[in-house]
C-alpha cells in the first residue's frame, strides 16, 4: 500500500471521515474539521509521516481553537508609503537580521521590518542560545545542513559582531549502560558529517560534574557545541546591518500583499504601501500568513511553546558544564528534551518543555510547567532547587509539520524567498541561513540588473563596553573618558550608567526598560530590577526627554508609572 | 601611586553603615565609608513615614529624618564618605588586611583596610520567587521599587493596586498609595497570620479601610502590556494554591512585599559562613563573621523590624572593627532550641565580661505566654516570660555573661517554649 493510501486509511480511522486531503503541485493539503487543537496537529504530523516528499499544508478547522490573530502594532501612519527597497525583509528575529546583514555585502537597498517595537521579541529572545553540534538531526534534512554549517561559522561571525560566544562543548548523559556498545558506530556516523565526539566514563563524568545524579552511567562529549546569547546575537546582526546602510522599521506589520502573475507587486503595512523588488519572509510563527497573503502557501506552521528556567549565577556552581540527559528526553514530542545549559553569562538555563498551542503570542508561564521541568532536570543535577530560580520565560517555536526548515525561493511567486519553519537549531543555523537567503534574494534582483558587491561593507560591529568584564586598566581609562562608566546602576550584574546610555544611542537603540536589559543586562540579576528598574526608567526619561510615565517596560503602552504624584492621572 | 590605608572600611551607607562608621571613628579608627548610591541614607531615604527612632531617641521620626541625624553626625567627624562608589573586588593581603578595589566617577580606586564592615542591606524577593506565573506586563513591582517611584521620583506606579504580602513595606505602601489617590483593592497574605507589625496593620490598613486577606495568594498575572488583572487563590496548609478557589481581580498594579533577603554577595565571595535561617552571616557578639576582620551589621546580618536595632548592630560592628587587632578571639557556639525562628548572634566571645551581650530572636509562630530560658552547662541560669510572641516582632534581650564563668568548653543554650496553661 502506498503512503498516501495508508494516510487516507489512518485519517479515516482517527477522524471518522472528518479529515480529508488532496495532492496538487507537490503539496498535500489537509482539510476538514476536528474538535481539539491536538487533533488538528496530529493530523498534520500524520500527513508528514506518510508522505513522499510532499509539502504539508494543514487547512483543517478546529471547533474549539484557531490560530490566534496577529497582535497588531497600534501605530497607523504613512512613514513608509511608496518606498521601493530592493529587498524587504519581514521579521527582525535572528534570521531576518542575519539576512539583512548579509544582504549589505551587496549593492542593494534593504528594508527590515518587524511588528514589535524592538528586534528579537519573539523566538529569538525566548530560547536557550545553544549552538548545537548537529548530532540529533536526520541526514538530508535542511536543518541538519544549516546546523553543521552555521556551527562552523560561529567563531568568526560572533567575533566580527562583538558578541560573546563560548564553544564550551556539551555532555549528553546516558542512564542506559547497554547503549554504550552502540556508541562506536554512531561516533563514526557523526564523524562523517564532521561532528567529533568523545566517550566519557561514569567516573570521569563525576569528576567533571561532582554534583551529577546517580542515574548517569556514561556520557558523550561534543566539543563543537557552544553557547551564545540569542538576543545579543540578533541585536548585533541588526546593528551591523543598519551600520552598513540597511533601514529598520519597527512597529511595522504586513497587512496585505498584492501579487500578480507570480510576482509580488506591493506590500501593504500599517505604515504605508511598499513596492519591493524582492520579499524575504522571516516572520517566524507568522510565516504561513505571509505565504498565504503572497499566494505562495505551501507549508503550515504549528506553534509549539516551551518554558525555560533561569537560575541565579550562584547556582551555576551546581552545574559546571552543559549537560542533557538522554533518559529525560520525551520521545513523543519534537524537542531535544532540554537540559541544563550554562549561559555565556554564567546563569543556568533549565528546560525547555514542549506543548502544541494555537496561541502564537501567548508567552505565559505556568506553575505546572516550571515545577515539572525542575523535577525532570533535578534527576540530572539533584542539588538544583526552586530557590535557585530567579525567573522563567516562555517561547513559541515556529515548527512545520515536516519539522524542517523551509529555506527556498517561492514555489509560485518568483520574487519571494522563504526562511520559514525556523525552530531549534535556528540560532545555530542563522549565520548560514543569512548567507544563503541573501544570495537567493540577490540572484532574483540579478535577473533585472547587475548587482555588485558592496565594497564599503564593514563586517565589524563594536559592542557596548562591558565594564564588568574589562581589565582594571581599560576600565579606568574608559571612566576617565566618560565618568558614567564608573557609576554602577545595576548592582547584581554590575552595569554602569555609561553602558545604559550607550544602549539608548546605538544604531538599533533600546527604547524600553527591557530593551536596555537585553542589551546590557541591567535588571537580569537576582533582584530582577528591584533596585535598578526605577533608575533605568529615570535614565531613559532623561535621555529621551519624556516624563517617567511615558517610559515603557517592553511593549508600547506598557508604561512603568501612571502619572506624577498629586498630578492628573 | 600611594595606596591609602584605613583601619576600617565600611561598605554601604545606610543606617547600619552610618552607625558603624561613626562608632569606628569614635574608637579612634581611620574610616572610609563607601556608598554605591548618589546619597547616604540607604533605603531610609525613601521612608518618609514615621515610626523610626522610638527606641533610640524616644520619639517618632520619619526614616529620612532618622538617617539625617547620623549623616549630620558623620559630617562632624573626619570619616571619609564616598558616594557613587561600588566595590568590585576584595582580596586578603598577606598582612591579614584587605586590598579593596572600587569604581567611582574618578576611575578605579584602590585602598587597603585592616578590617571591613559589611552593611550592604537586603533586597526584596521578586514575583518569580513566589511563583507568580502568567504574562510579564508592566505594573508588577516590589514594594521598595513602588516606594522609590512614589517618594523619590515623584511618580505614581499605579491606580488600582493589589498588594501581595503583609510585610511592613507592603503595608506602608498601601497607605502611601491611598494618600496619593490610588485605590488599594486589598492586601493578600499567603500565611495564616500577617507578616507586618501590629501598629502598621492598624495605622496603614484599618485606618484606611483596606481589606487584609490571609491564607490567600496571587498566582497569575494578566495583560500583555500593562497589568490588567491578577488571579488570587486560597492556599492549603502547605501554602499550595487551591485551584478551585481561584478568582480574578481586575487591577493595573501588583505590589509585592513578600520578604527580604540579606545581601551577602561580597561576604560570600570572601568565604563568610552563612546561616541558613537568617540568610545572613554567622557572627559572634562583636559582629565578626567566620572570616577574620570581616564584620557585618544591619539588614545584611539579619532582617530587622526596626531601624533602631540596625543602628545598634552597626555601632557594635564599627567598634569591634576598630578594635580588631588581626587575631580571632576564642568563641563558644550558642545553641537555640524550641520555637525560635532564629536567634543571633550565633557565637559568643569568651571575654564578654566587659559588656552585656545583645541577642535578637524571632519566634517561629504566634505564641501566647512563653518562657525564654538560658542554660549554662545545662543549668537554668536565667528565665524570662513573654506574654505573647509573633514572628514579625523581633525581640531583643541582653545577657550579662560576666556573671558566669565562660570557657571554650562551656555549653550555652537558649530555649523558647509556650507555657502550657
Amino acid at each position: 500500500m502506498s503512503g498516501l493510501s495508508k494516510l487516507s486509511r489512518k485519517l479515516d480511522e482517527l477522524y471518522s471521515g472528518n479529515v480529508t486531503f488532496f495532492v496538487s503541485e507537490g503539496i498535500l493539503t489537509l482539510s476538514g474539521q476536528v474538535e481539539k487543537w491536538d487533533d488538528l496537529v496530529s493530523a498534520g504530523l500524520l500527513a508528514a509521516k506518510y508522505n513522499r516528499g510532499l509539502c504539508i499544508v494543514n487547512n483543517i478547522a478546529c471547533k474549539n481553537a484557531a490560530l490566534t490573530a496577529m497582535k497588531m502594532p497600534l501605530i497607523q501612519d504613512a512613514l513608509l508609503e511608496g518606498e521601493k527597497p530592493d529587498v524587504l525583509v519581514i521579521g527582525a528575529g535572528i534570521v531576518g537580521c542575519a539576512v539583512a546583514r548579509e544582504l549589505m555585502r551587496y549593492d542593494v537597498s534593504v528594508l527590515l521590518i518587524d511588528k514589535e517595537n524592538d528586534v528579537a521579541m519573539h523566538a529569538s529572545s525566548r530560547n536557550d542560545g545553544a549552538v548545537h553540534p548537529g548530532i540529533d538531526l536526520k541526514k538530508g534534512q535542511v536543518k541538519q545542513t544549516y546546523n553543521l554549517r552555521g556551527n562552523r561559522m560561529y567563531d568568526k561571525v560572533a567575533r566580527e559582531l562583538g558578541v560573546d560566544f563560548k564553544r564550551i562543548g556539551q555532555y549528553v548523559c546516558f542512564n542506559n549502560s547497554l547503549l554504550k556498545t552502540v556508541y562506536p558506530i554512531v561516533k563514526r556516523k557523526w564523524e562523517k558529517v564532521g561532528v567529533p565526539s568523545k566517550f566519557v566514563s561514569r567516573s570521569k563524568m563525576r569528576e567533571i560534574e561532582p554534583t551529577l545524579g546517580r542515574n548517569t552511567k556514561w556520557a558523550v562529549f561534543f566539543p563543537t557545541a557552544g553557547i551564545v546569547c540569542p538576543y545579543q546575537m540578533t541585536i548585533a546582526y541588526a546593528e551591523n546591518a543598519v551600520d552598513n546602510g540597511a533601514k529598520l522599521s519597527l512597529e511595522t506589520a504586513v497587512v496585505d500583499i498584492l501579487h500578480e502573475n507570480g510576482k509580488i507587486k506591493a506590500v501593504v503595512t500599517n505604515r504605508g504601501t511598499l513596492y519591493p523588488k524582492v520579499v524575504v519572509n522571516c516572520a517566524g510563527v507568522f510565516c504561513e500568513d505571509i505565504a498565504k497573503m503572497a499566494g505562495d502557501h505551501f507549508y503550515s506552521i504549528h506553534p509549539r511553546r516551551g518554558t525555560n528556567i533561569i537560575t541565579d549565577k550562584k547556582a551555576a556552581r551546581k552545574s559546571l558544564v552543559t549537560i542533557s540527559s538522554y533518559g529525560t528526553v520525551n520521545k513523543k514530542v519534537h524537542s531535544k528534551g532540554g537540559g541544563i545549559m550554562r549561559t555565556v553569562d554564567d546563569n543556568l538555563l533549565i528546560g525547555p518543555d514542549a506543548f502544541e498551542t494555537n496561541e502564537r503570542e501567548n508567552f505565559e508561564t505556568t506553575r505546572d510547567s516550571v515545577s515539572q521541568t525542575l523535577l525532570r532536570q533535578g534527576e540530572t543535577v539533584p542539588s538544583l532547587s526552586s530557590s535557585d530560580v530567579i525567573t522563567y520565560f516562555t517561547g513559541v517555536r515556529a515548527a512545520t509539520y515536516e519539522e524542517d526548515f523551509v529555506i527556498t525561493n517561492g514555489k509560485f511567486i518568483h520574487n519571494l524567498v522563504h526562511a520559514a519553519g525556523i525552530q531549534s537549531p535556528g540560532v545555530t543555523a542563522a549565520p548560514a541561513i543569512g548567507e544563503d537567503v541573501a544570495k537567493m534574494a540577490v540572484n532574483i534582483i540579478r535577473n533585472e540588473r547587475i548587482v555588485k558587491e558592496n565594497e564599503s561593507f564593514n563586517p565589524v560591529r563594536i559592542p557596548i563596553p562591558k565594564t564588568s568584564e574589562m581589565s582594571e586598566e581599560a576600565l579606568d581609562g574608559l571612566i576617565k573618558e566618560d565618568p558614567n562608566y564608573g557609576v554602577i546602576i545595576c548592582r547584581c550584574e554590575q552595569v554602569s550608567k555609561g553602558e545604559i546610555l550607550a544602549a539608548l544611542s546605538r544604531s538599533v537603540p533600546a527604547n524600553s526598560v527591557d530593551g536596555v536589559k537585553r542589551r546590557v543586562r541591567a535588571g537580569m540579576g537576582r533582584c530582577q530590577g528591584g533596585f535598578c528598574g526605577p533608575q533605568v526608567g529615570k535614565i531613559i526619561a532623561e535621555n529621551k526627554h519624556i516624563p517617567l510615565n511615558k517610559v515603557i517596560k517592553s511593549t508600547s503602552e506598557s508604561y512603568i508609572t501612571v502619572s506624577e504624584t498629586k498630578g492628573e492621572g | 601611586m600611594q595606596i591609602k590605608n584605613f583601619d576600617v572600611l565600611v561598605i554601604g551607607g545606610g543606617p547600619a553603615g552610618l552607625a558603624a562608621a561613626i562608632s569606628a571613628e569614635k574608637n579612634n579608627a581611620s574610616v572610609l565609608l563607601l556608598e554605591r548610591e548618589e546619597r547616604l541614607g540607604g533605603i531610609l531615604k525613601q521612608c518618609i513615614h514615621d515610626g523610626f527612632g522610638v527606641v533610640r531617641f524616644g520619639k517618632k521620626m520619619a526614616g529620612c529624618e532618622y538617617a539625617q541625624v547620623f549623616i549630620n553626625e558623620l559630617r562632624q567627624t573626619p570619616v571619609v564618605a564616598e558616594v557613587l562608589s561600588f566595590v568590585t573586588k576584595i582580596e586578603k593581603t598577606s598582612e591579614g588586611g584587605f586590598y579593596v578595589t572600587y569604581s567611582s566617577k574618578d576611575g578605579i580606586q584602590k585602598v587597603t583596610a585592616n578590617a571591613i564592615v559589611l552593611s550592604t542591606g537586603c533586597r526584596e524577593r521578586t514575583a518569580k520567587q513566589v511563583q507568580i506565573h502568567g504574562t510579564r506586563p508592566s505594573g508588577v513591582l516590589t514594594a521598595g521599587a513602588a516606594q522609590y517611584y512614589t517618594n523619590i521620583l515623584g511618580y505614581l506606579p499605579g491606580k488600582n493596586c493589589v498588594i501581595l504580602g503583609s510585610g511592613d513595606i507592603g503595608l506602608i505602601m498601601a497607605r502611601r498609595l491611598t494618600l496619593e489617590g490610588a485605590t488599594v483593592l486589598g492586601v493578600y497574605e499567603a500565611k495564616s497570620t500577617p507578616s507586618g507589625l501590629r501598629r502598621n496593620i492598624s495605622q496603614c490598613l484599618d485606618d484606611f479601610d483596606i481589606p487584609l486577606y490571609c491564607s490567600k495568594t496571587v498566582t497569575r498575572a494578566f495583560g500583555s502590556s500593562r497589568l490588567t488583572g491578577v488571579e488570587v487563590c486560597s492556599v492549603d496548609e502547605q501554602m499550595n494554591p487551591i485551584e478551585e478557589t481561584k478568582e480574578y481581580i481586575p487591577c493595573d498594579t501588583l505590589i509585592l512585599s513578600v520578604g527580604l533577603i540579606p545581601e551577602n554577595e561580597i561576604a560570600e565571595g570572601l568565604g563568610v559562613e552563612i546561616d541558613k535561617r537568617t540568610k545572613g552571616p554567622i557572627t559572634d557578639n562583636h559582629q565578626m563573621t567566620s572570616v577574620n576582620g570581616v564584620f557585618v551589621c544591619g539588614n545584611a546580618w539579619q532582617v530587622s523590624d526596626l531601624a533602631d536595632y540596625v543602628s545598634l548592630s552597626g555601632e557594635r560592628a564599627g567598634k569591634y572593627a576598630a578594635f580588631y587587632g588581626g587575631k580571632k578571639e576564642a568563641t563558644v557556639c550558642v545553641d537555640y532550641e524550641g520555637s525560635f525562628l532564629y536567634m543571633v548572634p550565633q557565637k559568643v566571645t569568651i571575654d564578654t565580661v566587659c559588656e552585656p551581650t545583645a541577642f535578637y530572636f524571632r519566634s517561629n509562630k504566634e505564641m501566647d505566654k512563653s518562657k525564654f530560658t538560658l542554660k549554662i552547662d545545662q543549668k537554668e541560669v536565667y528565665t524570662k516570660i513573654y506574654s505573647s510572641l509573633r514572628p514579625p516582632e523581633m525581640q531583643k534581650i541582653e545577657i550579662d555573661f560576666s556573671k558566669y564563668s565562660i570557657t571554650p568548653s562551656t555549653k550555652i543554650a537558649f530555649t523558647l517554649s509556650e507555657v502550657i496553661k
